[in-house]
């Protein structure tokens, strides 16, 4: 699948799950393989920002705006595509820790929070603020890691 | 008259010292009668001297030592056990709760609380526990209070450590007496644990390698403590030192553990240096991914607050490691 692909499914997850239809509907399989389909796209975003952000290669705005548009549709997908049952007691091989669904608001909280960190990352990168995206993404990845240290196996 | 202030508050009769570590209380026999016989001079002694400072402390409002030290903390870690940071608990007032098969520690109050923590330690105690694993009492700390790093701390970042500690606002929290199975819990069996596996001392460089690879060992080794987890135990504990940083399957609270030796199939052989540097200043892997767990909290509390240098060297030191093949997939957990 190529990057263009993936960054189309990511989209279209994001709007599926805006309206509710792929948590009610789907498998724990299912779901658990589309978020960990969401979460590469994430983490593929991210790398595509790095060496900008090191200045290791120069500023490409299309690419940065595409990036951080992946990294905010993927956030606010992030509540949906953990639905209860699809932790690691529904045998699927899962990296989601059972705590999620025990402390769902401080868990939601922490979506939100990387919602909006990748929101502000958007903005900056849609005004062509390379200074200002160079300093967001270190914001955006506390967002990634606070959550993951807590909820993530690994 | 210091020194016998200093004899006094060993025995315990100047006050309950080394109550922040020690469950298992041991008076020195020898010392018990001297101490009777000196009863006399205990008041003047513990007015002249009432916390048991002794020379060479590093005196108190020693910006310098303190700001240091204060570095020092984060690069050893201290707040991951004496912090009790999810309930964002006092810096050092303990109360963390560490799992281990041995049984379930608390970390205990560090701060200067004359009665709850460390207030009443000089430095050469607190030099003695890092470097020996012994209270001032004499009681033997479990190795899950990494004394095996630790014991590689230069006298004076022990120093400077202690100094950060003490400028702490004290902390009156108690400590949690450990839930240790048997039969763990007879704790003088540390003193023919620390036989068989504990090489005491401090951190020598080696001539041979790079200034920098040098840092980079003393930060791993001795601060970092990065083997506690990173290096697999045998079934008494201690470290396997032929898998040193090969990682393991059986970590803390039961976690994998990576292997972090530049083995290019199993280790971290094909990340580069920059790859390495940015898992240690933001968590992030080569992937875009961020690390969680136990890892998520040391990048946090530990190795985003070091110098760019001396992540840098961590990177240096890693890189210079013999290569083990150790691999651990197959068990661990896709996001």
């Amino acid at each position: 699948m190529s990057m263009s692909q993936t960054v189309a499914r990511l989209i279209a997850l994001a709007v599926l799950v805006g309206t509710g239809a792929v948590a009610a509907q789907t498998a724990p399989s299912q779901v658990i393989g589309q978020r960990q389909d969401a979460m590469k796209g994430l983490g593929g975003a991210m790398k595509t920002l790095t060496p900008m952000v090191r200045g290791e290669q120069p500023w490409n705005q299309a690419e940065a705006v595409k990036a951080a548009t992946t990294i905010n549709n993927v956030s606010k997908a992030i509540p949906q595509v953990f639905p209860p049952g699809s932790g690691p007691e529904s045998g699927v091989k899962t990296g989601a820790l059972p705590i999620i669904w025990q402390q769902t608001a401080d868990y939601q909280l922490k979506a939100k929070a990387l919602e909006e960190a990748s929101g502000v990352l958007l903005g900056l990168a849609q005004a062509g603020n390379s200074d200002g995206v160079k300093n967001q993404f270190g914001n955006v990845g506390k967002a990634c890691g606070g959550c993951h240290e807590v909820y993530r196996a690994k | 008259m210091r020194r016998i202030a200093a004899i006094f508050a060993r025995t315990g009769h100047l006050g309950r010292r080394g109550e922040g570590l020690a469950t298992h209380r041991r008076r020195p026999i020898r010392v018990r009668g001297l101490a009777r016989l000196l009863t006399g001079f205990l008041v003047a002694a513990f007015i002249s001297n009432p916390l048991g400072a002794q020379v060479g402390d590093v005196p108190p409002g020693d910006h310098g030592a303190v700001r240091r030290g204060e570095y020092l903390f984060s690069a050893a870690g201290c707040a991951g056990c004496h912090t009790d940071i999810k309930n964002r608990g006092p810096v050092g007032a303990g109360g963390r709760e560490l799992k281990t098969p041995f049984g379930v520690f608390y970390g205990p109050n560090i701060t200067s609380d004359p009665d709850h923590g460390i207030g009443r330690w000089s430095d050469a105690d607190f030099i003695r526990a890092l470097r020996h694993g012994v209270s001032p009492r004499g009681a033997h700390y479990y190795p899950v209070f990494p004394f095996t790093s630790f014991t590689k701390i230069s006298d004076d970042d022990m120093r400077d450590l202690k100094a950060f500690l003490f400028s702490l606002p004290p902390s009156p929290t108690p400590n949690r007496a450990h839930d240790i199975r048997f039969p763990f819990n007879f704790r003088f069996a540390q003193y023919f644990w620390k036989l068989l596996f504990f090489d005491r001392g401090a951190f020598v460089d080696d001539a041979g390698r790079p200034a920098a690879v040098n840092r980079g060992a003393y930060l791993v080794t001795a601060l970092g403590h990065c083997g506690e987890c990173h290096t697999p135990r045998n079934l008494m504990g201690a470290s396997d030192r032929g898998l040193a940083f090969a990682g393991t399957r059986n970590g803390p609270e039961g976690s994998n553990v990576p292997n972090i030796t530049p083995d290019p199939e199993t280790g971290i052989g094909r990340w580069s240096t920059g790859d390495l540097a940015e898992l240690l200043k933001s968590g992030m892997t080569p992937d875009g991914d961020f690390v969680g767990g136990s890892m998520a909290e040391v990048v946090r509390e530990t190795t985003s607050k070091l110098s760019e240098n001396d992540r840098k060297a961590m990177v240096a030191y890693l890189r210079a490691l013999p290569p083990i093949q150790n691999d651990l997939r197959g068990k661990s957990s896709p996001p």
